[in-house]
């Protein structure tokens, strides 16, 4: 291999900003940006695919800020979706039990209701015994085996979004050219 | 059926993205898709041509599957045979 070869394969890593903000933002879309449309395909089906196939896994009940927390730090990396996620989870699925006056998921014989706080007058969620008539929890919670594999699907999603991050940030790439 | 049996069950059916998937009995074969996706989303970061990327997913995801069998295996000798070889319990 002469000196020419050896300089046309030699890499240069670089600082793009605007390509990581980009890859925080949504899956894939960092290297878009950067023209490599088959590399963000796939990080995107990737990331996503495993994140969203976490939830339809175990149910929104594996991305949790508040009972999984460390869980959450993983998944928080795939980026604001997760963060929106994890809000519709925390103030659409869950309310303050009437008895135990916990902020938690619902029972199967729980509904969910929401009332006006006779001291602050601001809105609240709480769980009431269910009647016949009434609708069950607005989702079941996860356990076992289910729940830990779905908790994983999302985080790994998040710490493989991570790498698409650094990469998209600190591109290493050909010198006067792109990956194939 | 009466209206309220109906309605109980129309709640206690299955939603998609809420509920969790009845697989509780075959949990292990949800790693499968697991291990694709992981390779899929690492290689796609790292292979230097994409024209090789298809072989590279492929055997990540093999790797990832014979690894992930090898420490299921490993762990069973460890914990059934080589602990109580090793330190009886004594009853």
């Amino acid at each position: 291999m002469n000196t020419e070869q050896s300089n046309s394969q030699a890499e240069v890593e670089s600082f793009a900003p605007l390509a990581g903000l980009l890859a925080i933002l949504i899956p894939g879309a960092g290297h878009l940006y950067m023209k490599e449309p088959g590399r963000a395909f796939f990080v995107a089906v990737g990331v996503l695919g495993l994140f969203f196939g976490g939830i339809f896994i175990g149910g929104i009940d594996v991305v949790d800020r508040k009972e999984d927390f460390v869980w959450f730090l993983g998944q928080a990396m795939v980026g604001p979706i997760a963060f929106g996620v994890d809000s519709i989870h925390q103030n659409h699925f869950k309310a303050r039990g009437s008895r135990d006056q916990v902020y938690r998921s619902g029972y199967p014989n729980e509904t969910r209701q929401v009332i006006k706080d006779p001291t602050t007058g601001q809105s609240i969620a709480i769980w009431e015994p269910r009647l016949d008539s009434d609708p069950g929890p607005p989702n079941t919670k996860s356990i076992g085996k289910v729940n830990e594999i779905g908790t994983l699907y999302a985080a790994m999603a998040g710490l493989l979004n991570f790498i698409a991050v650094l990469d998209a940030l600190f591109p290493r790439r050909p010198a006067g050219g792109r990956r194939k | 059926m009466t209206s309220s049996s109906l309605m109980l069950g129309l709640t206690l059916s299955y939603r998609p993205f809420l509920d969790p998937i009845n697989a509780y009995d075959a949990w292990y074969l949800l790693l499968l898709p697991l291990a694709l996706g992981i390779s899929l989303a690492y290689k796609a970061v790292r292979v230097k041509s994409m024209a090789d990327f298809p072989r590279h997913v492929i055997v990540m995801t093999m790797q990832i599957i014979i690894a992930m069998i090898s420490l299921g295996v490993a762990s069973f000798v460890l914990i059934e045979y080589l602990l109580p070889a090793l330190l009886p319990m004594k009853m």
